[in-house]
């Protein structure tokens, strides 16, 4: 499975909910395959998806919230899953797409085949979940529906060669049509 | 600062509808944390920029928001000031220890703190130096700003040395 894979059946089976997606590639595919009004596309600030995910989260606890982030934004940023796991939003689903590399930037390695972030989100008191075919993937979004968060989806993506377009909304108006849908 | 002020300066901020106090502290503020943990209203995260990014998805969520750092924490914070807080136009409130302001004070300090004002300046972030005469206005400038959308610095003067 290739991440535009995976943003696409998670995307689509979301419906409306929101998603705040990591800067690069992933938010490049997202706009691409689904591009929605709920959807919070991030341009720099690498690494903060999950932060700004946590903000969201605090301040609408009846709304369920999806992170799509990487493994090199979350290495980055792990003291974000500690605080995460400490505040415990159960309206929380990170999902982590895992090619241990920094594809956007010309495939350089992560080192995520070495430090696993499902075992270090688990002992961060988030409910884990791993997927490396679409099937598993599947089983996983009907299974959390129910579950309380902070949720973890390690999803195990292999490296491709399509190359989304960047995203050519005007950042001020990607975060007021996100405003308007959330609130 | 006096403990009194900062105290003073937390409860204004809170009654004009400042709703998340979010950051890593520094002992420069300590009595305006201190009173914070007393209102239940404070986040304590394990940097700035996580601070940062929380406090923008309240802010996008239309509750207001206030980060607080040492200065040496604004200096890790500069990128996600202009590819997050900028670039989106997401208004809060940084609250800013100046370390480095007296000439005695601990080495680390010297260098940041003799640059904070040109980088505030080069980051064209507006921001207002508060004092025990001036809190309450430059309080009201800050609240004022976020209210239109923009962000905004308050900075907390070093002014003893331990």
């Amino acid at each position: 499975m290739i991440r535009k894979e995976a943003i696409g059946i998670i995307s689509k089976k979301i419906g409306n909910q929101s998603i705040v997606a990591a800067n690069g590639f992933i938010s490049r595919d997202l706009f691409e395959i689904n591009d929605k009004n709920s959807n919070f596309y991030m341009i720099g600030s690498m690494g903060l998806a999950s932060s700004i995910g946590l903000g969201l989260t605090l301040k609408n606890p009846k709304k369920r919230f999806f992170i799509f982030d990487g493994d090199g934004n979350v290495l980055m940023n792990l003291g974000s899953l500690a605080t995460i796991g400490a505040m415990e939003p159960k309206n929380l689903v990170h999902v982590v797409f895992d090619n241990s590399s920094h594809e956007s930037t010309g495939g350089q390695p992560t080192i995520s085949k070495k430090i696993d972030i499902y075992s270090v989100a688990k002992t961060l008191k988030y409910k884990t979940y791993k997927a490396t075919t679409k099937n598993e993937l599947e089983n996983i979004l009907r299974k959390i529906k129910k579950i309380k968060g902070p949720i973890l989806i390690l999803i195990k993506i292999s490296k491709s060669n399509k190359k989304s377009p960047r995203v050519n909304i005007d950042p001020i108006k990607i975060k007021t049509r996100f405003m308007k849908a959330i609130n | 600062m006096k403990a009194i002020i900062q105290k003073k300066v937390f409860n204004y901020l809170l009654k004009n509808d400042v709703k998340n106090f979010i950051g890593v502290p520094d002992s420069t503020m300590k009595h305006f944390i201190d009173e914070g943990f007393k209102k239940n209203k404070i986040l304590i995260t394990t940097k700035e920029e996580e601070a940062i990014g929380i406090a923008a998805g309240m802010s996008m969520s239309r509750s207001n928001s206030l980060v607080f750092m040492q200065n040496a924490g604004f200096a890790n914070s500069i990128s996600t000031i202009t590819s997050l807080v900028q670039l989106y136009e997401i208004p809060m409130i940084f609250l800013i220890g100046w370390r480095g302001f007296l000439k005695n004070d601990a080495p680390e300090h010297a260098k940041i703190g003799k640059i904070q004002p040109k980088l505030l300046q080069a980051l064209s972030l507006q921001y207002k130096v508060l004092n025990e005469k001036n809190w309450k206005t430059s309080s009201d400038w800050a609240l004022k700003l976020i209210k239109r959308g923009k962000p905004c610095a308050l900075i907390l003067i070093r002014d003893f040395i331990d």
